[in-house]
């Protein structure tokens, strides 16, 4: 794969063969060399073919081997003459990440971390075939949570106002169909709100410790050695079968739109079609979802500090510093080539990152720019940004969205092989719970890159800026 | 009866894959749902208590293969059916397939690994000199 260095952060794959607009990676060259072989890049370039595709088809530093897009992939349609790509999404519709921040700080609580960790894993089910945080939804219920999201876990006493004025979108896309959703997908999630899952989701606590940018850090209630929580889950069952139903129906619609892609992953579908307006209803409905489950999982959270250290809610003060979607498909505007245009973003694996002053931001941080969160592995650190002006010129408001895998899953099993993880963790200031011990294996903090390189790049490129650095002191995995 | 097949787990940087070979068209279906069920549990610890049936229809081949797995997937994930094997005849347009277990007990069988989804992506279906492959990738 052809591949010209731009500038220190970023490289091109020139426009060749049905590539409708060029690929565009930002990374290191150190990054670079790790993927050169990767078909990751080759995952950017069939991106382009996608039509209606504006700019470029662009990888943040986090890429890696995905199946249609990359992880780490972002793709800008045409609203109107552009497609929509369920692959595009992925399968974990709104999978995302929300950071709590609290009044409580390590070093009054560092005693009690065990206690906390074991208060946790017991209240927030974790781990293959979780369920049961709360009772079984009926399918009344659940079409009602598809259409109000997050206002649906408010009604319920589940969440604040609060809360929803620190959530992308408020935690609901008005879009949302609730016909669009299948029965398969309703059965698998009637029994998965507020739970975490298996793979690469996670509950982490953590404190602050490095702060870079000193306003933005108190402006989001964080100084050093507050208390943190990272809660990294998705839309569970229900949006991996939404993304299945629609893949199969949109797979079969292309050759009605005469449209021709090298994989059959990228299956898509022009945005007005009857096909792409179902998807864009259910994906915005598995969407609503995801942010109630994070929302349970945050009430369960708050819940479990508060019985376990004895304090009340106000004493506690978790409150939540952002709540980002990484998995998604938005329509916003942004300006390609001097003109303003009206583009379906599908993030795969990235992150929104608008800029200070963007009307999308809520009032509490619309002067500073929308909080970005970059889990990195359980064993180092993970990173508050915010986004900056390189963001809406350059990646359609977008950033990267974590440390991003550099071992197969299998790899990572083999190199674990007679090593003491739980030990390696403790050593690094880490406790852990998990359910599975493979899970554990696969999910160990060499198999990712140090995220500290990747926001590097993109605050090297312009694109967000670090603002805090987490360490984590507990960590709950499936 | 003994199945003339096999199957191969290849590295996937996020995901698993999974290479079968098989004599037969329908022993390489029957392999690939019984690789299916050996990745997500304890196959050896399922029973013969129970038989579950699919019937699946599809245009090609690969298309059969995803929709075959996607089926079976979901009798795990929302029918909680685990099982040991799986038996598969050739029907008109498609394949009937039936599962060989009994319900999953927390008690008695080990997870593994979660599987969410069948991909499409390098989903292949093929005939070779030697019988029959392919290759499907699970998102995890």
């Amino acid at each position: 794969m052809e591949l010209k260095q731009i500038d220190e952060f970023l490289w091109e794959i020139p426009r060749t063969g049905g590539m409708r607009v060029p690929g565009r990676i930002y990374a290191s060259k150190r990054i670079i060399d790790d993927i050169r072989d990767d078909p990751c890049l080759e995952q950017v370039a069939n991106v382009a073919h996608l039509p209606g595709i504006a700019g470029y088809s662009l990888a943040m530093p986090d890429i890696h081997w995905g199946y249609g897009f990359p992880i780490g992939g972002v793709a800008a349609t045409d609203a109107e003459e552009g497609v929509i790509s369920p692959g595009g999404v992925g399968y974990d519709i709104n999978c995302g990440v929300r950071l709590l921040r609290s009044n409580l700080t390590y070093s009054a609580i560092a005693k009690r971390a065990e206690a906390l960790a074991d208060a946790l894993f017991a209240a927030i089910p974790a781990g293959v075939g979780s369920e049961g945080a709360i009772p079984a939804l009926d399918t009344t219920e659940m079409r009602r949570l598809a259409r109000d999201g997050a206002d649906w876990a408010l009604r319920q006493g589940y969440a604040t106002r609060a809360d929803l004025d620190h959530t992308e979108e408020n935690g609901r896309l008005a879009m949302a169909d609730p016909d669009a959703i299948s029965a398969e997908a309703y059965a698998r999630g009637r029994r998965q709100l507020g739970t975490l899952g298996s793979g690469n989701h996670f509950l982490e606590l953590g404190r602050v410790d490095q702060i870079f940018l000193p306003a933005e850090a108190e402006r989001l209630g964080l100084g050093l050695d507050t208390v943190t929580v990272i809660i990294h889950s998705g839309s569970r069952g229900l949006g991996h079968q939404t993304c299945d139903d629609y893949l199969r129906t949109i797979g079969k619609a292309m050759e009605r739109y005469a449209i021709k892609l090298p994989d059959r992953q990228l299956a898509c579908a022009p945005i007005l079609s009857p096909e792409g307006q179902a998807y864009l209803g259910a994906m915005a409905a598995a969407a609503n979802f995801a942010w109630c489950n994070r929302q349970m999982m945050t009430h369960l959270t708050r819940r479990a500090f508060m019985e376990t250290l004895g304090i009340s809610e106000r004493a506690l003060g978790m409150t939540l510093v952002y709540d980002v979607c990484h998995n998604i498909a938005k329509f916003e505007d942004h300006i390609v080539a001097g003109r303003r245009r009206r583009l379906c973003v599908h993030r795969k694996g990235a992150t929104r990152a608008f800029a200070a002053g963007h009307p999308a931001l809520p009032d509490a941080v619309r002067a500073i720019g929308q909080p970005v969160l970059i889990p990195g592995d359980m064993g180092r650190y993970s990173y508050v940004l915010i986004g900056a002006a390189g963001a809406m010129r350059e990646t359609f408001g977008s950033t990267c969205h974590g440390a991003g895998r550099v071992m197969s899953r299998a790899r990572a099993k083999k190199e674990a092989r007679g090593r003491d993880l739980i030990a390696e963790l403790r050593a690094a200031g880490v406790t852990i719970r998990y359910q599975g011990r493979a899970t554990l294996a696969e999910e160990m903090p060499a198999a990712y890159k140090d995220v500290a390189d990747v926001v590097a790049v993109m605050e090297g490129a312009g694109v967000s800026r670090r603002v805090a650095r987490l360490k984590p002191f507990a960590v709950i995995k499936g | 009866m003994p199945r003339n097949a096999a199957t191969r787990e290849f590295e996937h940087t996020g995901d698993v894959g999974i290479e079968v070979v098989a004599a037969t068209r329908e022993e390489l279906f029957a392999e690939a749902i019984a690789a299916l069920g050996r990745i997500m549990y304890d196959a050896d610890r399922v029973e013969d208590r129970e038989r579950r049936k699919l019937t699946v229809f599809a245009a090609t081949d690969a298309d059969l293969m995803h929709d075959a797995l996607a089926r079976a997937l979901n009798v795990f994930l929302i029918d909680a059916f685990v099982w040991r094997d799986a038996n598969v005849i050739a029907a008109s347009g498609g394949i009937e397939a039936e599962l060989i277990g009994e319900l999953f007990d927390r008690s008695r069988h080990q997870l593994h690994e979660e599987l969410k989804a069948v991909t499409y992506h390098r989903l292949a279906v093929e005939r070779t000199p030697a019988g029959w492959r392919a290759v499907v990738i699970f998102d995890a």
